[in-house]
């Protein structure tokens, strides 16, 4: 039953007193109604919010007129459908239904027969709810308060500005239903609940941007004190909990590559899974993965949906792991400073306000974009910071060691990196060797590394060959460099680094090596800082270990010269001209011009020294220093050290590195003296450095080649010492290249005498005492004597009788006795007396009997002389037991 | 199906949700006064929350060439890049024929870039490029006057009744995206000038067309044929004279 018009118009009107009756009971009906119409509008005017209109409803309404509830519905034209907007949350009978809250949040059509007969009626229009609720498209709100006992409804259109707004739902579970008097007071207040619903709607507006524009200005004054990214977070995290206390954001910024982005502040406080926090953290995502550019590129926030991300085919990890963590939606929205794109915000929420997000957003990236200003600031502080102590401790570098340390700081400080290798250029301007590099980077790769390491290259290298030739330097791309085939590359990617970078060190003009860094990016700024200063520091250092090595050489080449002093003959030219040194003289300077080894050979005191040096002195070589090394005098185990040095460590008190004789002979002449006496270790060192023309110190890696003329000297008979497997055979041919003997001061009696005038020249000059002449019978003792010390013997002989000689005359030379012992030499053996001979000889038969004189097996029965005898001879001869048992 | 209709409270946006609401789909008529901004974003990622199909029939709000050209960039990138992230899976667009060959007039070049846009997403589109509606004949004939004299040209014109529009819009919408273009266009063809006559002499106007012979469309010189489809279109039924009876009864 429809019911529609302001009253019902069913009053009796029978005439008397009861129409007098009646007619003032109608007055004060009027009356009433009037009152209360007015109190109503004068309610209405003042309501502002829901509750006002609420309370009105429950006091102003409800204790005038029986009513179950009420409710406002709005309408929303942009899908032309009316929603609850006002609910009467005590009275309502139907909270209790099952469908209560699926009705709260219905959008009920407006294209249906009911609702349309609501917005074509003038007037509030009641419903029986048994008539309607099952006709079609009927909304269910109506079966729904019919089902907790509502019979009648009386809806009621409010209008705005001749529009349609909303409905006013009146609803009654009495029979008797709406009171015409009641119908007629609503219809009089509707243009009052429609301002009143208007107000509200405003009012809420108000509201909601005053919150919106105060919880901006809250969040504008924290941003404003952010100063670190630990603030930013914080400021953050307290906004987006006042807007969603349950959930989190992430703000990812774009990575310096260009191409990633990585999380830079973030709050998931659901998320308790520590693995995928760690791995969030730690991952750098692509850019251009479908989503996250999608995001950059859009000036309004999107809101994403994890699930259909996921279908599109985007493969990003962190789309999975919100998937794990039961994200469905979220929403993404750019960082932007001016033009230019910071990073995404993305926040686990299901709608978007677009006017706050955006508000957030803005300051969010002047914020971000203010502590990367700042950070960047400190940093480029730091690193000068850090380049300035790099230059001053370079400055005092003195050593490689400390050297390194100062380049690994540097490196590991300013670009976290790691030394990959300097290479320096030798003093011959082709060859590169390995300077220094740090071995921890390598460690996957050490063998293939140290074979590289140890290689000397040479400028020529395709690689060096290119980074010398750059002004600045170069950049490999390890990727590429492996598909290109680098042998280098290999090494290089096995430390994961992207890219090789590789700078020329020079100091002003000159290139003294290269310096390979790997790293995945380099400020060029500050590479070359540190190259130009660690291409200083290793002049220096290469100037100081040039020094060093100078001053060592000169001075074993200054002990070398004092000692020389002290033993050479202090004359250069040999003294004789008999056949045998003519002989000798030729020999020398057939063999002098050539680099041939000779062996020098002839007994002690012969001038095996004069002539070696003679050799050297008409050599080529010359103008270097002959260097002698007495192979006799060197204990057997310093004797490798000596010729052929040592490094550093190489042996147990090897503290310093040294240069052997070989290395210091090195474009002059090596006189080996007293070859035979070489241990036999020795020797076989000695024929490889001889075959192969270079050797390597001890302890020591580089081979140095030597450019070495040999001569050696022995009074030995080689011949016997090779038989006798003391000496090696193929170093003895070797050395024997060029024998020279030189003959016995015996066999040239003619050079006795100038020989004798030159010593006497020689020391009367250094002694100050004047000889005027030799008598002729001492030269005549000097050429009868056999000279077992020959040259040098006389030379000594002379110096004693010029000591021993009176008024500068030589009378007399004083021949040494000799002492019997030695019978092998047989220039002794020949100047002995019958008593000498027999003395010595009974000495030695003693010696061989144990010192038994007579008896069997006694001197006495070997000599076959009687025991007596002998005793008697030993007497005069003057034997005493001494004699015999030394 | 969920179809939200930008531009809803327009001359052919209003007609097409009628008539898809006639066919009992849940459409939402979306323009700022609803709520739904295009260019600023607002309320989009809500209106394309589970929609099927996304209708766009937005036009600037002002003509300059620099300031339309802003309008239908923004609009598309923000609606598409919303309808990407929705999931939408047809984009309607309205577009005018010969668009592509009148790139001398900055609105042409603007719906160019609305095509290219639509064309570039990835979302699967419709672009439906329709004739002038039979309804801008007055604004034509307006923007064509000097004094008592409507200046026009013998361009060729076949302009469409909205009615016809709106019932192509529709039915492109709920039909499968073509991924690509689709041309409307009137019943009739004639000169430019003729139809302005026959119009001001119907509704009593005093001004008087002068034809002329340089082909232009708003003030901008087009080819002869830059107005008609120079293929297949599909024609509506509302004649001119048709639409015209309606007109008076209308005024």
């Amino acid at each position: 039953m429809k019911n529609e018009g302001g009253k019902e118009n069913n009053r009796h009107s029978t005439p008397g007193k009861k129409e007098a009756e009646t007619l003032i009971q109608t007055v004060e009906d009027y009356r009433r109604e009037k009152e209360i119409l007015l109190a109503l509008s004068n309610e209405l005017t003042k309501v502002r919010e829901k509750n006002d209109l609420l309370h009105l409803f429950k006091k102003g309404i409800k204790g005038l007129f029986y009513i179950s509830h009420t409710i406002i519905t709005l309408i929303d034209y942009k899908d032309e459908t009316y929603t609850p907007f006002l609910l009467d949350n005590e009275g309502s009978p139907i909270r209790t239904h099952d469908r209560y809250q699926e009705m709260v949040h219905s959008r009920f059509s407006l294209n249906e027969p009911f609702i349309q007969s609501v917005l074509q009626a003038s007037a509030p229009i009641s419903f029986l709810l048994k008539e309607v609720m099952d006709l079609p498209q009927s909304p269910p709100f109506l079966q729904v308060n019919y089902e907790k006992g509502v019979t009648e409804i009386l809806m009621t259109k409010l209008m705005k500005e001749g529009k349609p707004i909303g409905f006013l739902h009146i609803y009654t579970d009495k029979p008797e239903g709406f009171s015409a008097e009641f119908r007629s007071i609503i219809n009089g207040i509707v243009p009052q609940i429609s301002g009143a619903v208007s107000n509200i709607l405003k009012n809420e507006e108000l509201l909601k941007e005053e919150k919106e524009k105060s919880f901006l200005l809250d969040f504008s004054s924290e941003i404003a004190a952010v100063r670190t990214k630990d603030d930013l977070a914080r400021a953050v995290h307290g906004a987006f909990r006042k807007l969603n206390p349950s959930g989190g954001f992430v703000i990812r910024r774009i990575n310096e590559d260009k191409h990633t982005l990585s999380i830079y502040v973030y709050d998931m406080p659901n998320v308790k899974n520590r693995k995928i926090i760690k791995e969030l953290e730690n991952t750098s995502f692509e850019m251009n993965d479908g989503l996250q550019n999608r995001i950059l590129n859009s000036a309004i926030p999107v809101l994403l949906n994890t699930e259909r991300e996921i279908r599109r085919g985007i493969t990003s990890t962190y789309l999975q792991y919100w998937k794990q963590l039961g994200i469905e939606n979220f929403v993404g929205i750019r960082l932007r400073n001016g033009e230019t794109n910071l990073g995404i915000l993305l926040l686990d929420i299901d709608e978007i306000n677009v006017r706050l997000l955006k508000g957030i957003c803005a300051q969010i990236s002047i914020a971000m974009a203010n502590i990367i200003a700042n950070d960047q600031v400190s940093k480029t502080q730091g690193e000068q910071a850090f380049l300035l102590d790099f230059s001053k401790d370079i400055t005092r570098v003195r050593t490689r060691e400390e050297l390194q340390h100062a380049i690994f700081t540097v490196l590991d400080k300013t670009m976290h990196t790691k030394l990959a290798m300097i290479r320096v250029l030798e003093d011959d301007g082709i060859h590169l060797s390995a300077f220094m590099y740090d071995k921890s980077l390598f460690t996957k790769v050490k063998d293939q590394f140290d074979n590289m390491a140890a290689h000397r290259i040479t400028v020529d290298e395709p690689y060096t060959a290119q980074v010398l030739a750059s002004e600045e330097g170069i950049m490999f791309s390890v990727e590429e460099e492996i598909k290109s085939g680098n042998d280098y590359a290999g090494l290089w990617r096995s430390t994961g680094l992207k890219n090789m970078y590789a700078l020329p060190l020079r100091v002003g003009d000159k290139s003294i090596g290269t310096i390979w860094i790997l790293a995945n990016r380099l400020s060029p700024l500050l590479v070359k800082g540190i190259c130009a200063q660690i291409s200083i520091a290793i002049a220096n250092i290469q100037a100081n270990e040039k020094l060093l090595t100078y001053k060592k050489k000169l001075e074993i080449e200054n002990d070398y010269l004092k000692e020389q002093i002290k033993t050479i003959y202090n004359f250069s030219e040999i003294i004789g001209n008999g056949e045998a040194m003519q002989r000798v003289y030729r020999l020398i300077s057939l063999v002098a011009d050539s680099n041939t080894s000779v062996l020098i050979t002839g007994e002690t005191g012969t001038g095996k020294e004069l002539v070696a040096r003679a050799i050297h002195n008409a050599s080529g070589r010359k103008d270097k220093l002959m260097v002698k090394v007495n192979c006799a005098a060197l204990p057997a185990n310093l004797i490798e050290s000596e010729l052929f040095g040592h490094e550093r460590g190489a042996f147990t008190g090897a503290t310093d590195r040294r240069i052997g004789k070989f290395e210091l002979a090195n474009n002059s002449t090596l006189f080996l003296d007293e070859i035979g006496e070489l241990p036999p270790d020795a020797q076989a060192k000695l024929l490889r450095v001889i075959q192969e023309r270079e050797l390597e110190r001890i302890g020591g890696k580089q081979t140095i080649r030597l450019d070495v003329r040999l001569i050696a000297a022995t009074n030995r008979n080689l011949d016997e010492e090779v038989k006798a497997g003391r000496f090696r055979a193929d170093l003895y041919f070797r050395l024997n290249v060029f024998p020279i003997h030189l003959p016995p001061l015996r066999e040239r009696q003619e050079d006795i005498e100038p020989l004798a005038n030159f010593f006497i020249q020689k020391y009367t000059r250094s002694t100050g005492r004047k000889i005027k002449s030799i008598s002729p019978k001492v030269i005549q003792k000097l050429r009868s004597y056999t000279w077992p010390g020959n040259v040098r013997e006389l030379e000594h002989l002379i110096e004693r009788s010029i000591l021993l000689a009176e008024d500068g005359k030589i009378d007399d030379l004083f021949i040494p006795e000799s002492t019997g012992t030695d019978k092998t030499n047989p220039a002794l053996l020949l100047n002995r007396s019958l008593d000498e001979v027999e003395r010595s000889y009974i000495i030695e038969t003693l010696k061989r009997c144990g010192g038994k004189i007579s008896g069997t097996g006694s001197a006495a029965d070997i000599l076959k002389i009687p025991g007596n005898t002998l005793h008697s001879k030993m007497k005069k001869l003057g034997i005493s037991k001494s004699d015999y048992f030394s | 199906m969920k179809i939200l209709v930008i531009g809803g409270s327009g001359l052919i946006g209003t007609k097409v949700v009628a008539l898809l609401r006639q066919k009992g789909h849940q459409v939402i008529a979306a323009s700022p006064s609803t709520g739904i901004n295009t260019i600023t974003g607002e309320g989009l990622a809500e209106a394309t929350k589970d929609t099927d199909v996304v209708i766009d029939l937005a036009n600037s709000p002002s003509f300059e060439d620099n300031a339309v050209m802003e309008f239908f960039q923004t609009a598309g990138r923000n609606l598409l890049g919303a309808e990407i992230s929705a999931g939408v899976k047809h984009h309607v667009a309205l577009s005018i024929v010969g668009v592509d060959i009148m790139q001398n007039i900055g609105y042409m070049r603007a719906k160019m870039a609305q095509e290219d846009i639509i064309r570039q997403s990835g979302v699967p589109y419709t672009i439906i490029r329709s004739t002038q509606f039979l309804e801008f004949i007055g604004g034509i004939a307006n923007q064509a006057t000097k004094g008592n004299e409507v200046h026009l040209s013998d361009v060729k014109f076949q302009p469409i009744a909205s009615d016809d529009v709106a019932a192509f819009v529709a039915k492109y919408a709920l039909a499968a995206p073509t991924n690509g273009i689709v041309e409307i266009a009137g019943p009739e063809r004639f000169d430019m000038y003729d139809v302005a006559t026959r119009y001001l002499k119907y509704i009593n106007d005093p001004r008087t067309v002068v034809p002329n012979d340089q082909p232009a469309y708003y003030g901008g010189a087009v080819p002869r044929t830059a107005l008609v489809p120079a293929g297949h279109a599909e024609l509506g039924t509302i004649s001119f004279g048709k639409w015209l009876s309606t007109q008076l009864q209308q005024a």
